[in-house]
């Protein structure tokens, strides 16, 4: 036994205090550290899980404590959420992997922040390679292209985003605008006609930050059968769809057919929806909810939707923009236990029926879309069998390639096609400026 | 024949002898290195939170790095990219119009509204307080969407009054390069000149009465009193302002990027979003912080410049 008579006040209020300042440290040392990477086989595991949108909270939560889409899990799930905002969801994730910290298990992409991970050297290290996981499904699931760095699916998409025309029935039918009409070339006659008479606009061009103008131009272009980046990541925007397009866009701002507007969201497009002022607008499923309902919840029953009327010189009668990819994180304690959650939510049945309950998002899996379920389903707001519309929607949907350098584009894009939207510039000059500023800066 | 007297502890053995034979090293230099310990926590602090991330941004500077892996050393590429690089020289044209519009228009703004607020027999003058200083606790986030719908092209409250009051309101104040500069600038004004005015108001308190009842005498009025004795008591409270103004406008990222985010195209961009971009949306972090050195060399020589122009911290 040691002979603490030997020991002095002093060394022992120094030991004392070593000791405390010792087991104060640890706990706050040991978070700091990674967490622990012995994986979790079975059993209870609490999937830790980064989102921007509550939509998805919700989705997850709900999906944990239904016991038909469990069934048969080795797992016993439970959910710990962290909301951040979209880029802070990837700038967090990225500072937290490098500094060996807690990333999340599964992190929810919004499309427009995937390009920062598709730089070299951060997808392949952080995130899980998803290729045999979807391999079963061929081509039945949809949209993985966005989320494809060097041929390899990282991410799937929360929703198919399917772009449809949505209109105001009651001014159609009061102003002599046919519902069915062909072309969108037809329906600039009407829409030039109708500012003219009514001051009423048929669809809307963003005119705000950078993000809003190129998205609004990329969902027309694809539509028309163009794009931004070709599958191998090269650019294509070089094309006579482009100019067409932007030529197009903006004729219709110049004669009042297309509305500009700073955003699709925000007040000024509010007050152009509660006014009447807009009374059609092409955008993606989601905006039925964000953009309608909770801009002119009172006009319930008076909008409908169509797929979207084609270009006469050829492309598509849908387009898309929009969407997020949940993506798992590799060699983490929890990575299978989060890619079996995954794969039951998102790439079965009843998982994607569970998410379109829940936040309204559309099946990624094209064979859904004949689900009598599905189809039986009428949109309140719209008094509609809408998967009538997205069935077909889904039959002629293009594709959108994305790559790393998605955001310099979006940057040096935005200022010239806003000046042809404005008249400032040639179409065609709008998108040479545009491609030579991405070509400089791209360079470095 | 007694025993010896037995003492009452054991004389110390081992270390303890040693210890007690010399005095231990921190005992002999305990006086001499008491004060450095005393203000080593400020040190620590210092350079764990300052100089070290300075060197960590200079060694970014040098390199190209997405975020993740091992940076690569490109020496001055960065730097010699942001030369040619023509969006960072319009973001800094940018901050250089939001900065000289600061000083010259936001600054003496400030000032004449703080010498109103001084006046003797003011009504009101707290309300007034309240009212200038109030954008400064406005939530940016409001601030943003409030503006948007005033200068909105089609459906905003300015362009209303415009078309109500001269005929015309097709002024487009957001999505026209020019205007939108414009509606930026506004911003600021409206957003800092209050805040700035508690300065100039605090130091206009300060000036003794005897000075402005002696220039009376003398027959001074109240624009000679203005230019005689306020503004040369106000010089430290001015040098204060002026600098850190300069200072804070070189390094502006809300205003442009809560209203425009930079745009029309790169039209309202600083240099401080153009870092954020560069950062934070492209995960170009070396390039980032090669501008972010150059922000931070212009920044130090300009207040330094300004500093010793306005004499501040200097004794009249």
């Amino acid at each position: 036994m040691a002979d603490l008579g030997s020991v002095s006040r002093r060394a022992l209020l120094r030991g004392g205090t070593g000791l405390g300042l010792g087991l104060l440290a640890a706990p706050a040392l040991a978070g700091c550290g990674p967490a622990s990477s012995t994986p979790v086989d079975s059993g209870p595991v609490d999937i830790s899980l980064w989102t921007h949108d509550p939509g998805y909270i919700t989705t997850f939560e709900t999906a944990v404590a239904e016991t038909a889409l469990m069934r048969g899990s080795r797992f016993d799930f439970g959910v710990d959420i962290t909301n951040a905002a979209p880029s802070d969801v990837v700038t967090r994730m990225i500072a937290q992997a490098v500094a060996d910290g807690d990333t999340p298990d599964l992190a929810g992409i919004v499309i427009d922040q995937f390009p920062r991970v598709m730089v070299p050297g951060i997808a392949e290290h952080l995130f899980t390679d998803l290729t045999e996981t979807v391999e079963p499904f061929g081509d039945d699931l949809l949209k993985l292209a966005p989320y494809t760095v060097d041929g390899v699916p990282y991410g799937l998409d929360s929703d198919n985003s399917i772009t449809v025309y949505y209109y105001r029935q009651d001014l159609f039918e009061e102003h002599g605008v046919p519902e069915d009409i062909e072309t969108w070339e037809e329906l600039a006659e009407h829409g030039e006609r109708l500012n003219v008479d009514s001051r009423i606009s048929l669809g809307m061009v963003a005119t705000g930050d950078n993000g809003s103008i190129v998205n609004g131009f990329l969902q027309f272009l694809l539509q028309r059968g163009g794009g931004v980046f070709d599958e191998h990541g090269e650019i294509m925007l070089q094309s006579a769809e482009a100019v067409e397009v932007l030529d197009f866009m903006a004729r219709g701002v110049s004669s009042g057919f297309l509305l500009a507007l700073p955003d699709p969201y925000g007040s000024a497009c509010a007050a152009a929806l509660k006014s009447g002022r807009l009374a059609a607008t092409a955008m993606p499923n989601w905006y039925n909810a964000y953009g309608l309902q909770a801009n002119v919840p009172d006009q319930a029953g008076r909008w409908r939707m169509r797929t979207l009327p084609r270009f006469s010189g050829g492309g598509h009668i849908a387009s898309t923009m929009g969407g997020t990819a949940f993506t798992v994180l590799k060699g983490k304690a929890r990575s299978t236990a989060a890619l079996e959650l995954l794969r039951r939510v998102y790439l079965t049945r009843e998982g994607q029926l569970l998410r379109y309950r829940s936040g309204g998002y559309l099946p990624t899996l094209r064979s859904l879309y004949e689900d009598p379920e599905l189809r039986s389903i009428e949109d309140e707001f719209l008094g509609q069998r809408v998967f009538d519309v997205y069935r077909r929607a889904t039959d002629d949907l293009p594709l959108f390639h994305q790559d790393a350098g998605m955001q310099i584009l979006t940057d040096v894009l935005g200022g010239p096609v806003l000046d042809a939207l404005k008249g400032r510039t040639s179409p065609a000059a709008a998108i040479e400026d545009g491609l030579s500023a991405y070509r400089q800066q791209v360079k470095r | 024949m007694t025993s010896p007297p037995t003492p009452r502890t054991r004389p110390p053995t081992g270390r303890r002898a040693v210890d007690a034979a010399a005095p231990s090293w921190w005992l002999r230099h305990q006086r001499a290195l008491a004060p450095y310990v005393f203000i080593s926590p400020f040190y620590l602090l210092y350079g764990l939170f300052l100089l070290v991330p300075i060197g960590v941004g200079l060694y970014l500077s040098c390199t190209e790095w997405a975020g993740l892996g091992t940076p690569r050393w490109v020496g001055l590429r960065n730097y010699q990219d942001l030369m040619t690089d023509s969006s960072f020289w319009t973001s800094v044209r940018n901050t250089s119009l939001y900065v000289v519009f600061t000083m010259c228009v936001v600054v003496p703004a400030a000032l004449l509204i703080a010498q109103a607020l001084n006046a003797r027999g003011l009504r009101g003058r707290d309300m007034f307080r309240l009212a200038y200083f109030m954008p400064v606790v406005i939530s940016p986030i409001v601030v943003a969407l409030v503006f948007g719908l005033i200068f909105d092209n089609e459906f905003g409250l300015v362009n209303g009054l415009l078309e109500a009051a001269f005929g015309f309101g097709g002024v487009d104040w957001l999505g026209d390069p020019a205007w939108a500069r414009v509606t930026v600038v506004i911003l600021v004004l409206w957003r800092w000149t209050g805040y700035l005015t508690i300065f100039f108001l605090a130091g206009l308190q300060n000036v003794p009465k005897e000075l402005y009842e002696a220039a009376a005498i003398d027959g001074a009025g109240p624009v000679r009193r203005f230019w005689e004795v306020t503004l040369p008591s106000l010089r430290p409270v001015t040098a204060f302002v002026a600098v850190t103004v300069l200072i804070s406008t070189a390094q502006i990222f809300e205003e442009p990027f809560l209203l425009t985010q930079g745009g029309p195209g790169e039209s309202t961009l600083s240099v401080a979003m153009f870092i954020f971009r560069a950062g934070f949306q492209r995960q170009q972090l070396g390039y980032a912080a090669a501008a972010g050195v150059l922000l931070f060399l212009v920044v130090f020589i300009f207040g330094l410049l300004a500093m010793r122009a306005l004499k501040v911290g200097r004794e009249q």
